[in-house]
């Protein structure tokens, strides 16, 4: 009998299964995702209807699969912050800390069973997104692709990665700004800052457009923004190192405070 | 075994626990007094290394707590009966704490057994009362059957049948070799469980010795004398060596002399005595009067909590 980290995995997934709020708003994320596809798909077919033959060539349907998933990383993201917030919120992160006080170990063992859990959870939810809204697609009489398509599965893959990487920058912020509001809020606010960025003067939009790790992230999965866009593996590799250094920021902070 | 060397804890320009050194041995129940604020609870969570230390160290077996490859196994805690996640069952709260110190499920039921929360194992641990979630804190430091036991306050909020319990299971398991350490504001309740006594006040320690021995040292004898004619009486009796101080409505608080003793000064001088009352002042008085004194001293570095 050890203090092992499968011991501190095991107890942090009977954690992460007793507390609702994180499983609904994984749940949430999900139904969430289906309904971006339903409404993307639906809108895009009729304007595919709409559009002239030269638009209609140039038209790509995985455009429209996972347009949903900028809003639903919001919901993953918020995921990685309440598996953390949630126990200090609660006061039992004192309790969590006496019974595995190698405070390293919790850290990762948390961030373990995120990561763990959202690889499937968040190709599942990337697959949703894309089967319903390509459904939509052709029910209106647009093409849509299958999920044999060259580069489809490649991409669902890498929107399930890339949604496992949002969860774990939750964990981070979780652990770093210890409250459920302003990690969220904060939180969602880097995440969809690139969003805002026809505010900005064009040279710092490219800028924000090409390396803000959630813009390179979606490399992964979604068409170039802009036309000298970072390859998909580059801009995986930039979101990787992002959360694997607020990560590590977290780490250093957890270990030095008076819990 | 819990030795403590020097601990100091400071927040800022406030000292909560100042070069504190004790060691708390096994076989005995340590009740750690102090009133409230005297930094009963930063020593423990130094201890358990919530709470870093400014400088000092608190180990465990020589060992600092982080240290421990399996701390649910030689240390079981009780710091604070609401650090619980609220919608989480009893028995899964028990479980994931269970699981991370490789502790066996069959293990939960027991402990669950022995605090008496068999029926309430499926509650929101949210929702019990302030006794029964005291109880949940117990059971989760009797969880890893540890040799060290550093329990804070806990018969707060327990009702008369469970101090008694919670007595006896000290008792018990100090009996069985084991280390316990527990705090409390009340003399009077420590004075029920504790062989021995650490006694702190502004972070600073008082007193670290027996039950009995405090006693001794500073419970002291003293006699209440009544008589019209209390400043002749004063006079003779501090000539024959007591000390004598005013007492309440024109008595006289006699120490240093026993009862018989005086009654012959007075007889010899010719004060007539309308009262001869010998008073032993009590742990509880002695225990005020000593953390009195400490704030009175200590007033300037302040507390913590």
């Amino acid at each position: 009998m050890t203090a092992s980290a499968a011991g501190v995995l095991r107890s942090e997934w009977t954690k992460f299964r007793t507390i609702r709020a994180t499983g609904c708003t994984l749940a949430g994320a999900f139904v969430i995702a289906l309904c971006y596809g339903y409404l993307f798909g639906t809108a895009n077919g009729r304007a595919y209807l709409g559009d002239s033959p030269a638009e209609q060539t140039s038209f790509d349907p995985l455009d429209t699969a996972f347009r949903g998933l900028a809003l639903v990383q919001l919901l993953v993201g918020a995921v990685g912050v309440l598996a953390v917030t949630s126990e200090y919120a609660s006061g039992m992160m004192p309790t969590s800390v006496t019974a595995v006080p190698r405070r390293g170990r919790l850290l990762a063992g948390k961030a373990a069973v995120v990561a763990v859990l959202l690889l499937p959870c968040g190709t599942l939810i990337a697959l949703g997104s894309f089967v319903v809204s390509q459904a939509m697609l052709t029910a209106q009489g647009a093409p849509g692709a299958a999920l044999t398509d060259p580069g489809v599965p490649g991409a669902i893959a890498g929107a399930g990665l890339y949604l496992t990487l949002i969860a774990l920058y939750g964990v981070a912020m979780g652990f770093l700004l210890r409250r459920t509001a302003g990690a969220i809020a904060l939180g969602s606010f880097l995440l969809i800052l690139p969003a805002m960025s026809s505010l900005l003067p064009e040279s710092l939009a490219r800028a924000m457009l090409t390396y803000w790790p959630t813009s390179a992230g979606m490399r992964l999965f979604a068409e170039a923004p802009i036309p000298d866009a970072l390859p998909p593996h580059a801009g995986l590799a930039v979101l990787a190192v992002t959360v694997l250094a607020l990560l590590s920021a977290a780490f250093a902070l957890f270990r030095s405070r008076d819990v | 075994m819990i030795e403590l060397r020097r601990l100091t804890k400071r927040h800022g320009h406030v000292t909560a626990v100042g070069d504190l050194s004790f060691d708390v041995r096994p076989g005995v129940v340590t009740g750690f007094l102090g009133p409230n604020g005297a930094g009963k609870t930063t020593t423990m969570r130094a201890i358990l290394g919530l709470d870093a230390p400014t400088s000092g160290t608190a180990t465990i077996r020589g060992r600092r707590y982080a240290d421990l490859p399996v701390p649910m196994r030689e240390v079981g805690a009780l710091l604070d009966a609401r650090a619980v996640h609220p919608r989480r069952s009893v028995f899964d709260h028990l479980l994931c704490l269970a699981q991370s110190n490789g502790i066996a499920r069959s293990r939960v039921d027991e402990v669950l057994g022995l605090v008496g929360l068999v029926q309430a194992a499926g509650r929101r641990a949210g929702g019990l009362s302030l006794g029964m979630g005291q109880r949940l804190g117990l059971a989760a430091a009797l969880l890893g059957d540890p040799a060290v036991l550093i329990l804070d306050e806990p018969v707060n909020g327990l009702d008369p049948e469970g101090i008694v319990w919670i007595r006896t299971l000290m008792r018990d398991l100090a009996a069985e070799g084991r280390t316990v350490l527990v705090s409390s504001h009340l003399m009077s309740e420590t004075a029920l469980t504790a062989d021995r006594l650490v006694i702190i006040g502004r972070g600073r320690l008082l007193a670290d010795t027996g039950l009995e021995a405090f006693m001794r040292s500073h419970a002291r004898e003293s006699v209440l004398v009544r008589t019209p004619d209390a400043e002749e009486l004063a006079h003779r009796l501090r000539d024959a060596g007591a000390t004598v101080r005013p007492g309440a409505e024109g008595a006289l608080a006699v120490t240093g002399m026993e009862s018989a003793a005086i009654g012959k000064v007075a007889m010899v001088h010719g004060v007539v005595l309308h009262e001869l009352t010998p008073h032993r002042t009590s742990l509880e008085e002695a225990y005020m009067e000593l953390t009195r004194d400490s704030m009175e001293f200590g007033a300037s570095e302040g507390g913590g909590r």
